[in-house]
């Protein structure tokens, strides 16, 4: 089968969402059931049809949804509507919309720094840390206090720092500040972990 | 005019602290949140609120807890129930919101208490929860009831306000995204700037009808 002409194709357009909490990793396919759970549930059957929506690219924490050229809005509010990814809460943050999904891959990809000549060399520190990591030793996190209960860090972002309680029975993120843990008397932590 | 969201639910209510929640609103472009016990203040430029909210109480406790909060700068709000009681409140003075009108019964708010509450300067609350985390029939009630409710704000003028309702960040959104979701009510995007400045409009004292200059 051969495929369309350009101009007999429908037309396309694609969302740019972001995932939350950061580090979550969700599955594309789970996702896109989140997805189209969420869009038929809101708009129904036919409307869904009509918006067709589709995951096609998950990475670095951001989703591009494809939909059908006009739907964006409704798509939009039914992206606005997904709570949870095979029971892991989850929130889509909308940042773009565009007709190419590489217009949107440049707006979240890490963007190359060009090397120059008189770059210094790679410091040994990286080497040990990817020589850990190739030995499967997970790095100690670091752990703070908060309301007189130790919390290991998860994720830590400027001001943002998201925790979980230590020990087994109670695995739920604390979403919190760096001044919230200074003020009750927690250990000082680096931007990044 | 302040954009802000009506009812959110920080630490140890919900799982963020307030300071977060504040630096997430403002992220999320609000100038302003209505938090529950929390006291008052500014973080990364969000002015936090403090609110309380009465529930599930007799007409009599509401009556003393809005007497003892009333000079506290507080937004006060009461949940709402049957008609009488919504009358009632709605008359109290100190009374700031109406919430939880998709959870009373059907006949709960109707064109006397409309009437009333833009005379008292009283926001009935839209609760955005149902809406974005509902599903089948808890949602289609409560986007009944909401466009039921601006039906009488069409005729009456009362104020609305808008909340989320969040317990986690998570359950925050954008100023873009309320705008799609009140749209399913009806609502077009002069009635969602009106609501999001529904808290400013109901603190602010009214502008009397007629002023003696001398």
């Amino acid at each position: 089968m051969s495929t369309r002409p350009p101009t007999l194709r429908e037309k396309r357009r694609y969302i740019l969402a972001r995932i939350e909490p950061a580090g979550t990793l969700p599955e594309q396919k789970e996702l896109y059931y989140a997805i189209s759970d969420a869009t038929t549930s809101l708009w129904g059957d036919a409307t869904t049809a009509i918006i067709t929506p589709a995951v096609v690219a998950l990475e670095y924490g951001h989703v591009v949804i494809r939909c059908r050229r006009g739907t964006e809005r409704e798509l939009a509010i039914a992206l606005s509507t997904v709570t949870a990814c095979r029971d892991v809460r989850i929130c889509l943050r909308i940042i773009a919309a565009s007709g190419t999904i590489e217009s949107l891959r440049s707006r979240y990809r890490p963007k190359k720094i060009p090397k120059s000549k008189n770059q210094p060399a790679p410091e040994p520190e990286s080497e040990t840390t990817a020589t850990v990591a190739d030995e499967g030793v997970e790095p100690v996190l670091p752990e703070c206090t908060f309301v007189k209960k130790t919390f290991i860090i998860v994720q830590c972002n400027g001001q943002k720092v998201d925790v979980i309680e230590k020990g087994f029975k109670n695995t739920n993120r604390l979403f919190l500040t760096k001044d919230d843990l200074e003020n009750l008397n927690a250990t000082t932590i680096s931007d990044r972990i | 005019m302040k954009i802000t969201d009506a009812a959110v639910y920080p630490y140890p209510l919900g799982d963020a602290s307030i300071r977060r929640l504040a630096l997430e609103a403002a992220a999320l472009g609000f100038d302003s949140i209505v938090a529950a016990d929390t006291p008052s203040g500014t973080y990364g430029g969000v002015e936090v609120r403090s609110g309380l909210m009465i529930r599930d109480v007799p007409l009599k406790d509401v009556i003393s807890s809005v007497k003892r909060s009333k000079d506290s700068g507080k937004v006060i709000s009461v949940n709402a129930a049957n008609n009488n009681f919504n009358r009632a409140v709605i008359g109290l003075k100190g009374v700031h919101i109406l919430r939880g009108i998709q959870s009373a019964d059907k006949l709960a708010f109707d064109h006397v208490a409309a009437k009333m509450a833009a005379d008292n300067r009283v926001a009935v609350d839209i609760d955005l929860s149902p809406i974005i985390m509902g599903r089948s029939v808890a949602r289609q009630r409560a986007i009944h009831r909401y466009m039921d409710i601006m039906v009488l704000e069409q005729r009456f003028e009362f104020p609305i306000t808008l909340s989320s309702h969040a317990r986690s960040l998570l359950d925050m959104r954008n100023v873009r995204d309320i705008a799609g979701i009140c749209s399913l009510i009806g609502m077009d995007v002069p009635d969602v700037e009106r609501a999001l400045a529904g808290v400013g409009t109901v603190l602010t004292a009214p502008k009397q009808a007629v002023t003696v200059i001398a």
